[in-house]
């Protein structure tokens, strides 16, 4: 009896000797010695596959940091480091598939389809953070904004995948530096700035003085 | 906690904040001379000040090798103006820290176990900085350590932060681009070292264990099995920085004592070992609460060669200063007389130099030498400037290794002369055989 473990390995063994996706369902269990009902069971497509080990490996991350010592003495910002860290000493365990699996996705606009089993657990992630850090006051509540916030933070998942994806640098060290400083930024953004200060002060203008009056006192 | 959240890395960013800084003295110029239409009698100080506030502001936010160069210009306190020194001196003590999970993510790297798994405590937080890393305390069995980090892309930035510093150390120090190329070249050799912290504790295990008998210096036992590439671990020394510590109104005795340690240290190194911790400026060391100098960091060794070593210091401890011809022998050998220099410029050069080397001598020509008095200094300062306005001195004269010697005496001098010390300067000799 085949197992969803099996497969995947199978699969995996398979894309990365080959460099693409088998040619049909019917010639890859044909390959592992399994029934197609048994595949079927598990997985309704080869995607699909490729998806749950990316849902698999960000779950996985955010479990494993979840389990350090320090996680609840972190900020939202620095758990939301924490996780990229953790993410990309993963995925190099995976490397070879990671390349893989993304290569085949040209369009740099859109979330790739591999990913839209990470993305929800991704977000689910980001929310709690993010949530957490209005409540602390880390991060300023701005009417709208603040519910896209775990977009801004998507779009930094994206990016820094890619990045690591494309970087050559020993230890992938140069990955670090965009995770410190891509993390950093999205999160200086989402602090209280002086634009919330001048805005409340405008409103709070707008409400109380009138503006004519200033004017022809001077 | 002002926590600095991004160090501009890629060469365009870093450009810009030089460009920013090339503005920002711009416009304190045009502050300066359009306030002085109004107020005649506006000295220059003011606009030193205004000049060095903004160009240490961005070399505090550059960190890696440009806060480095900061420090080193600090050094050099006969070329700059008082108030630029005030404000790079500051660099040598705070500069913001790194995220906390960069510092875990630093420790899983080398070690493959978080901080918290190898120390029994470990403080999150640094408590300073030091120039291309970071320092954190940790405990670990009772034992309080000092763990330094390495920031991530210091190496790689170096090179091409040097390539930026240039134009921008050619105006502040105005220097010809010859000279100044010898000087980027060595500099950058040492900075690259530095970067190497496996080599970094192999060294301070060596020259701790060479200086082990001096009297009165401590230091920190240094831990291999705890260090890495970009880790390094060792005991952390309690005491004083040099401003604190002279702040508490120390006796003269014991200005004396942790001045001959600093000489006895520096001139064990030079003579017997003949390889310099390089790096005097006043954040590396401590005044330990037992009255001991502590040396924290050996980040930056200057070993000097036989070729300069012998013709440099016949010249500072034997007769040979008093004879014309063998001087201008010692004088070629250090390139400081040139090949195809002519009988007039030979007789130039002979001169200046001859003061310089007195000068630079005069600690070592008696048995004792009080450094607080500030004739010698300003015998020096005036030097310097003296030095600096003569045409004949904006080529590149001198061999590279003058730069770090100069530097680390320089630094010593400066330091015995904050500490007022009355030091015994005939405890390590030159050998010359």
């Amino acid at each position: 009896m085949a197992t969803s473990q099996q497969i995947k390995t199978g699969y995996i063994d398979y894309v990365l000797t080959h460099d693409e996706k088998p040619k049909s369902v019917y010639s890859f269990v044909k390959k592992l010695k399994i029934t197609e009902a048994e595949f079927y069971k598990f997985y309704g497509s080869f995607e699909s596959i490729e998806k749950l080990i990316w849902a698999e490996l960000t779950a996985e991350a955010i479990d494993t940091i979840q389990q350090q010592e320090i996680w609840a003495q972190y900020s939202s910002r620095d758990k939301m480091l924490s996780f990229f860290y953790s993410y990309t000493e993963l995925l190099k365990g995976h490397r070879s598939f990671i390349v893989y699996s993304l290569k085949k996705h040209t369009d740099r606009f859109s979330t790739p389809e591999v990913l839209a089993g990470a993305k929800p657990i991704f977000e689910n992630f980001a929310t709690g953070l993010i949530n957490e850090g209005l409540e602390s006051g880390e991060l300023a509540d701005r009417k709208f904004f603040a519910k896209r916030y775990k977009d801004a933070l998507w779009i930094q998942f994206a990016f820094l995948v890619n990045f690591w994806i494309n970087d050559d640098s020993a230890d992938f060290e140069r990955t670090d530096e965009a995770i410190e400083k891509g993390i950093n930024v999205t999160f200086d953004l989402f602090q209280r700035s002086p634009i919330d200060n001048l805005v409340e002060y405008g409103r709070f203008l707008s409400r109380n003085v009138n503006f004519s009056d200033i004017s022809s006192k001077h | 906690m002002n926590e600095q959240n991004s160090i501009p890395t890629t060469k365009t960013e870093r450009s810009a904040k030089f460009v920013k800084t090339g503005f920002q003295i711009g416009g304190n110029y045009i502050k300066h001379y359009s306030k002085k239409l109004f107020n005649p009698q506006l000295g220059r100080d003011e606009l030193n000040e205004d000049n060095a506030a903004d160009i240490y502001k961005s070399l505090s936010e550059l960190k890696g090798s440009a806060l480095k160069i900061a420090q080193m210009l600090s050094m050099d306190k006969n070329i700059l103006p008082k108030s630029y020194i005030e404000k790079f001196t500051q660099s040598q003590y705070n500069a913001p820290p790194l995220s906390g999970p960069l510092i875990v993510r630093t420790f899983t790297r080398n070690f493959g176990k978080t901080p918290e798994a190898i120390y029994d405590k470990f403080n999150l937080v640094s408590s300073n900085a030091a120039s291309i890393g970071q320092v954190h305390e940790a405990e670990l069995k009772g034992k309080k350590l000092a763990v330094k980090i390495q920031y991530p892309g210091v190496g790689d930035s170096i090179s091409s932060d040097l390539k930026l510093v240039k134009p921008f150390a050619f105006r502040l120090l105005g220097m010809s681009e010859k000279e100044l190329n010898i000087y980027i070249k060595e500099v950058e050799e040492r900075l690259l070292e530095e970067t190497d912290y496996e080599l970094e504790v192999r060294r301070s295990i060596e020259i701790t264990e060479a200086c082990k008998d001096l009297k009165n210096v401590v230091f920190p036992t240094y831990y291999p099995a705890l260090s890495g590439k970009r880790i390094i671990t060792m005991d952390w020394i309690d005491g004083m920085h040099l401003k604190e510590f002279l702040q508490t109104n120390p006796s003269q005795e014991l200005r004396n004592k942790i001045g001959q340690a600093l000489w006895d240290f520096y001139n064990f190194q030079q003579h017997e070992l003949r390889a310099v911790h390089a790096d005097p400026h006043p954040g590396n060391f401590m005044i330990t609460p037992d009255e001991k100098l502590g040396v924290i960091d050996f980040g930056c060794i200057k070993e000097m060669p036989d070729d300069f070593y012998v013709p440099f210091f016949s010249l500072i401890s034997s007769d040979v200063i008093k004879d014309k011809k063998r001087t201008i022998e010692a004088f070629r050998k250090l390139e400081m007389i040139h090949q195809d220099d002519d009988q007039a410029q030979i007789e130039f050069y002979y001169k200046s130099y001859l003061e310089m080397i007195q000068l630079f001598a005069k600690p070592y020509t008696s048995k004792i030498f009080d450094f607080s008095q500030p004739e010698f200094f300003t015998q020096l300062y005036a030097y310097g400037e003296k030095i600096a306005k003569m045409p004949e001195f904006k080529q590149a004269r001198g061999v590279k290794h003058f730069i770090y010697v100069n530097r680390t005496n320089f630094g010593l001098y400066t330091i015995l002369q904050e500490l007022k010390a009355v030091v015994k300067t005939d405890t390590y000799n030159p050998h010359l055989a």
